[in-house]
């Protein structure tokens, strides 16, 4: 991928990222205020916020987990601008962002296999956080990987891998939850 | 991922073709290739319309896997088993009400009160009969069910029913078990809590909410609440209104 177009997916990304992280920061601080308060995202049984916000997995670190978000998406989002003012980043920016990636996509599965197989319930803005994480990491491993004639055979194909990716939660959440899916048609 | 020319490149090649060969364009790539030539997009589009395609068969096949069917008449004994519960025994059981509910519905919890005041309008005139049919994405939905069983064990199924309806909004849609919370509202009751601790999970207690509910989904029964009036499954939404008209319309066709 031309470090160009790179730019511009994690400048989206990264928005993106901040824009849920920070919705659920400010919908965890209305809950705290208000244990009653329902958050936005909480439509039905299986689509709800609030049942993730108040579990345990939600402050993982003792702190809640969008503040996580809120400074990793940051970053991503500047780097991605950065790239498009046509800044040339060093090799050590590269690997410093794939280090952040890295741990940012191994965090969203675990918060996946909580979700869906702990808590039992989806929240929306977080399955967010998880697609452009997930995103984000595959793109900047390939770049930072590129080069190589495997990386690149791999990367001729890459929305189709990502896809590929995407769909398989996709199906692990449809399995998990099929009875309650039907119940809505 | 670099083989895929920018639009605008392909554009000016389109215009322009001797700059095809211009050494300035960099390594020969062969003929530009357009968008249906990009194995990647092709294949990613071709893996989502596949994803799609499978949840349409899984959801064709799963309805039509079932092979539910509608209650042959008033008397199906599907309807209205021998220990199913009655609220009201109308004399002779012209009209019968069957409503196959989950107490942690919310639309169960909002028909409530309009069953609640047609069955004061009309007690003696109509049989009204509860079924179970805890629905698999609320937490709470099977333990209230086995909740209201085991107060019934002791006769007190009504007062169970009414209670976990009362209150649903304060258990409703929490992901952790409310066992004990139930417990709490059987003592309230004035039950025999140790029977009914040995009831609440007994293997019959299970088996007999979950016969309510193969029934239920023999009989095409998909959502809760879902009433069936003398035998024929009421389409509108459970109003107060549409519930009585309905009745009435019964009571009419009978006598």
């Amino acid at each position: 991928m031309p470090v160009r177009r790179l730019g511009w997916l994690l400048t989206v990304a990264g928005t993106l990222g901040l824009v849920a992280a920070f919705v659920l920061t400010v919908e965890k601080i209305r809950l705290l205020q208000d244990p009653a308060y329902r958050p936005t995202c909480s439509i039905n049984p299986i689509l709800s916020c609030g049942s993730i916000m108040t579990s345990d997995q939600a402050d993982v670190f003792g702190f809640p987990n969008p503040l996580l978000g809120l400074v990793g998406f940051t970053v991503v989002a500047t780097t991605g601008v950065a790239v498009l003012a046509g800044a040339l980043l060093p090799r050590w920016w590269w690997l410093g962002l794939q280090a952040g990636a890295v741990l940012g996509v191994v965090f969203v599965h675990w918060l996946f296999v909580q979700s869906v197989y702990r808590i039992g319930a989806l929240c929306p803005y977080c399955m967010g956080v998880w697609v452009v994480t997930i995103a984000v990491f595959w793109y900047v491993t390939l770049h930072n990987l590129g080069g190589r004639p495997i990386v690149d055979a791999v990367a001729r194909f890459h929305s189709t891998i990502l896809t590929a990716w995407l769909l398989v939660l996709v199906a692990l959440i449809g399995v998990e939850f099929w009875d309650f899916w039907r119940t809505l048609l | 991922m670099t083989k895929k020319a920018k639009p605008r490149t392909t554009r000016q090649t389109f215009t322009a073709p001797p700059r095809r060969t211009s050494p300035a364009r960099g390594p020969a790539r062969g003929p530009a290739r357009r968008w249906w030539q990009n194995g990647n997009l092709m294949l990613t589009v071709t893996l989502v319309v596949a994803a799609v395609i499978a949840l349409g068969t899984f959801l064709v096949v799963d309805g039509t896997g079932s092979e539910a069917e509608p209650p042959a008449g008033a008397t199906d004994p599907r309807l209205v088993r021998a220990d199913s519960h009655r609220l009201d025994v109308a004399a002779g059981e012209l009209v019968t009400l069957v409503e196959f509910l989950d107490f942690e519905c919310e639309s169960c919890g909002a028909a409530y009160p309009s069953v609640e005041r047609l069955r004061k309008e009309y007690a003696g005139k109509i049989t009204y009969v509860v079924r179970y049919f805890p629905l698999p994405g609320h937490t709470n939905a099977q333990n209230a069910a086995q909740a209201a069983e085991a107060a019934a064990r002791q006769d007190r199924f009504e007062a169970m029913y009414t209670k976990l309806f009362d209150t649903q909004k304060e258990w409703g849609e929490a992901r952790t078990s409310h066992a004990d919370t139930f417990a709490g509202y059987a003592e309230q009751l004035g039950l025999d809590m140790t029977r009914y601790r040995a009831d609440v999970t007994a293997p019959d207690t299970v088996a007999r909410v979950n016969r309510d509910k193969a029934d239920g989904t023999d009989l095409g029964v998909q959502g809760t609440p879902t009433f069936f009036l003398n035998g024929r499954q009421l389409q509108a939404s459970p109003t107060y209104a549409n519930l009585k008209k309905a009745v009435d319309d019964a009571l009419a066709a009978g006598s």
